[in-house]
Order: structure tokens, then sequence, then C-alpha cells
């Protein structure tokens, strides 16, 4: 019986902290991925694990949660089940222009196999970019 | 006796209307609602009215608005079979390329911070190259030191090998000197010019509608970038005019231009003595003679 008793208190309290996790999160909004194809990151750097490879033009649930903290460039994020981290650079509010999505057909024809297209969402995370001012 | 007879046959005969008129009520329920409408509308009536009405010109325009959607329903089809513009074709040809050599080239890898995009912005600024947007991607790999190919969107993507940097220990004016020298080659289009693929013009922009894409000239684009890049390079002409150009780019700031000569002298001195870099002299053709091009006519007094 106290065995019983013991293990409702557990169940209870674990239930408990679930709820408090799902309540304490908040939506910011839904963005879109800019980049051809990409990763989000089990933590919030560049090279950190994939946790899913998206494409460009998939929509994101930008989130925030006490219990997560991320620097100024990274979002913290939820891809279907997947919770992680995406450079903010390569969110856009608006759906993008994807050249998947205007030269499809030539995009398929490359037949990308798994580890080209994880290679390909690696590239931009890899890239140093930069541009000179306007005189 | 006979008055029964007589009552039964009354009954029955009636009884047999009741079932007759019952039968044609169930017959006319079988019709459809179409039909039944049919029966009640004659069209060849009201063709006049409704001619009247002007719903005639209203079908006859949906029919033309129908047909419409449906050419550009196929315009739309058919786009999806487009092949990029030139512009487009060369950004996504080297990523491509990027991505087809990523383990021999050994870019996905834990990098130091040498502040290299601040610095060549700087460089850039500094000698009047105003909106100029790249992309820079370390190698962890000596087998490719230095290159600088077309990027997506007009942007150049400059590829430098950590390994290199390390053994010379360069400063980032050192790099970002090396990048503007090989950036002032791309703008020259020594690069899209060795390894573009025969008939590129007609294949960027077409349509293969109907058709199976042609990978032919990204095949062959393939291979030109390899040969380019790790076995043929530049030739003497191509770098004498870089250099040229990168003289009259730095002597208005002699640090830098002392910078850029010390530089072609350590890589110079490095290309002699190991033997990691025995292929560099052949690629850029040749820090030696680059620092002659660069010094100033012996005086005979």
């Amino acid at each position: 019986m106290k065995k019983l008793i013991l293990a409702l208190l557990i169940l209870n309290t674990f239930s408990a902290f679930a709820e408090t996790v799902a309540e304490d999160e908040k939506t910011v909004g839904v963005f879109y991925f800019k980049p051809i194809l990409g990763h989000v990151h089990q933590s919030p750097k560049e090279l950190s694990s994939s946790l899913t490879t998206i494409q460009c033009g998939h929509p994101i649930k930008v989130i925030e949660s006490s219990k997560v903290k991320v620097g100024e460039e990274w979002a913290y994020v939820q891809v279907a089940d997947f919770k992680g981290f995406i450079l903010k650079s390569f969110l856009a509010p608006a759906r993008p222009e994807c050249f998947q999505a205007k030269y499809p057909k030539f995009f398929d024809g490359l037949n990308l196999d798994l580890s080209e297209l994880y290679y390909w969402g690696r590239l931009y995370d890899n890239y140093l970019q930069g541009q000179s001012k306007v005189q | 006796m006979i008055t029964i007879f007589k009552a039964s046959l009354r009954f029955s005969s009636l009884a047999l209307m009741v079932m007759m008129f019952t039968s044609q009520i169930n017959a006319q329920d079988k019709k459809t609602k179409e039909e039944k409408e049919l029966e009640l509308v004659d069209f060849k009536q009201i063709k006049k009215v409704l001619q009247e009405d002007g719903l005639s010109q209203q079908a006859k325009s949906k029919a033309r608005q129908v047909e419409a959607i449906k050419k550009e329903q196929a315009i739309i089809e058919k786009d999806r079979f487009l092949v990029p513009t030139e512009d487009e074709w060369w950004g996504i040809m080297s990523e491509y390329w990027l991505v087809k050599n990523a383990p021999t080239l050994a870019w996905d890898f834990e990098k130091p911070d040498y502040g290299l995009e601040d610095s060549f912005k700087a460089v850039l600024q500094n000698v009047g190259l105003f909106q100029k947007k790249f992309r820079i991607l370390l190698l962890n790999t000596p087998a490719l030191v230095r290159a600088a190919i077309p990027g997506p969107d007009g942007e150049t993507i400059f590829l430098i090998s950590v390994p290199f940097i390390r053994t010379l220990d360069l400063s980032k004016l050192e790099i970002s000197l090396m990048m503007l020298e090989d950036y002032l080659k791309a703008e020259e289009g020594y690069f899209k010019k060795a390894v573009r693929p025969k008939g590129l013009d007609a294949y960027v922009g077409s349509n293969f509608y109907g058709k199976k894409l042609d990978l032919s000239p990204m095949s062959e684009a393939l291979k030109n970038y390899d040969q380019f890049l790790l076995q043929k390079g530049f030739t003497f002409q191509q770098q004498f005019a870089v250099t040229k150009k990168m003289d009259s780019f730095l002597k208005s700031n002699i640090e830098w231009w002392n910078t850029y000569f010390r530089l072609l002298g350590k890589i110079d001195r490095l290309i002699k003595t190991n033997n990691q870099y025995k292929t560099y002299n052949q690629l850029y053709p040749s820090p030696e003679m680059q620092l002659k091009w660069l010094s100033p006519d012996d005086k005979v007094l």
C-alpha cells in the first residue's frame, strides 16, 4: 500500500512538472526558413547536432520559455515534434522566395541523396557572411 | 346471392382503379429531379427570355474565363520545369560542388574566430569596393589553399585553408589581402571562363517540360571546378594583371602595400620548403614572380 501511495505521489509530481513546462512556453510567432536547406539544432551553436533537416519556406514556430536561455542571434523553435535552435538571420516573417519553389523540377532533378541534403543545410551554418557598406 | 356478387364486383373494380391510379403516381415518383425539371421547362420557349436577360452572354464569358484559367494553369505547370537563369545557376553550381566535395574539402568543422568578416569588409571599403556581399568558408585541409568562386545572388564565396593560415601564422589583414587578390581574379571572370561548360548559354533559362532534365552541364562543371581549383589554376598573364591591379589598389596605403609584399615573401618561402604546398606554384604562378613584378625597377647608376 505504501509503495502504491509513493508511486502515485511521484507520478503526480511529474505530471505537475510537465504542466509547468507546457504553461511556461509561449509562442512568439510563426516564421519561415530562408536558406535552401538547414537544420534545427540541438543547442544554440552552428555546429551542434541536427535534430531535423528543413527546407526553405518551412513554417517555424518560435517559442519562448523561462527555462531556455538563448543568445541574441538564436531563436528557440518548434518544428513538428522537435524543439531546438535556429539562427534568427535564417528566419523571415513572411514566406520567402525559395529556389526550390521557383525551380522545383530542376531542384528535384539534382537527385540529392540524404548526406548531400544534410551537407547543403550545414553549408549555411558554416558560412561567415558580410557586406561592404554603401559609400 | 346475386346482390352479394354485384357488390363484390363493384368493390374489385374500385380496388383495381385505385391500384392503377397508385401505380401511375409511383411511376411519376421514379423520375429524377432533373427529368421533372425538364418536363416543366421548355427551353425553346424560354430561350428568348434568357437572351433578353443576358444569361447566354454570361455563359459565354464564363466559358472564356475557364479557358483563360486553364491556359494560365498550363503556363504555371510549364514554368515548374525552368532551368535557373545564368546568375542563379552559378550560385547553385558552386554550392552543389561544395556539397559534393564536403568530405574532401572538410568545411564542416569547429573553426577559429579570426574576425575575417569585419577585416575583409574594411579592406573592401578602403579600396573603394562598396556594397559587395561575400561569404567565407574556412577549409580544414591543405589540399585547396584559396579560391573565390561565384556564389548565390551575385555574391562571392571565398575558400581559405585553415592549415595554410596556421602554417604561415597569417594575420587577419594578411588573409584579407589574400582574399582581395582572389576577389579581383573573380571580378575579371577568369574562373567562370575556365570552368564554363559547353552549351551553357542555351541551357540556362531553358525549359525542359516534357523532357528529362539534362544534367550534363552540371556534371561537366563539377569536373571543371575540380580541374581548375586543384590542378590547372591561373596563367602567368592572369597573375601578372591581378598583381599589378593589387599594386595600384594598395599604393595609397603604404602599410597595406608592405603587408601584401611581405605576405608574398612568406608564401614564396613556404612553397619552396614545404612539400604539402608544392602545387601552389602551379595554381597561382608564382609568388616569386609576383615579388619581382611588384619590386621597383633596378636603377643602374
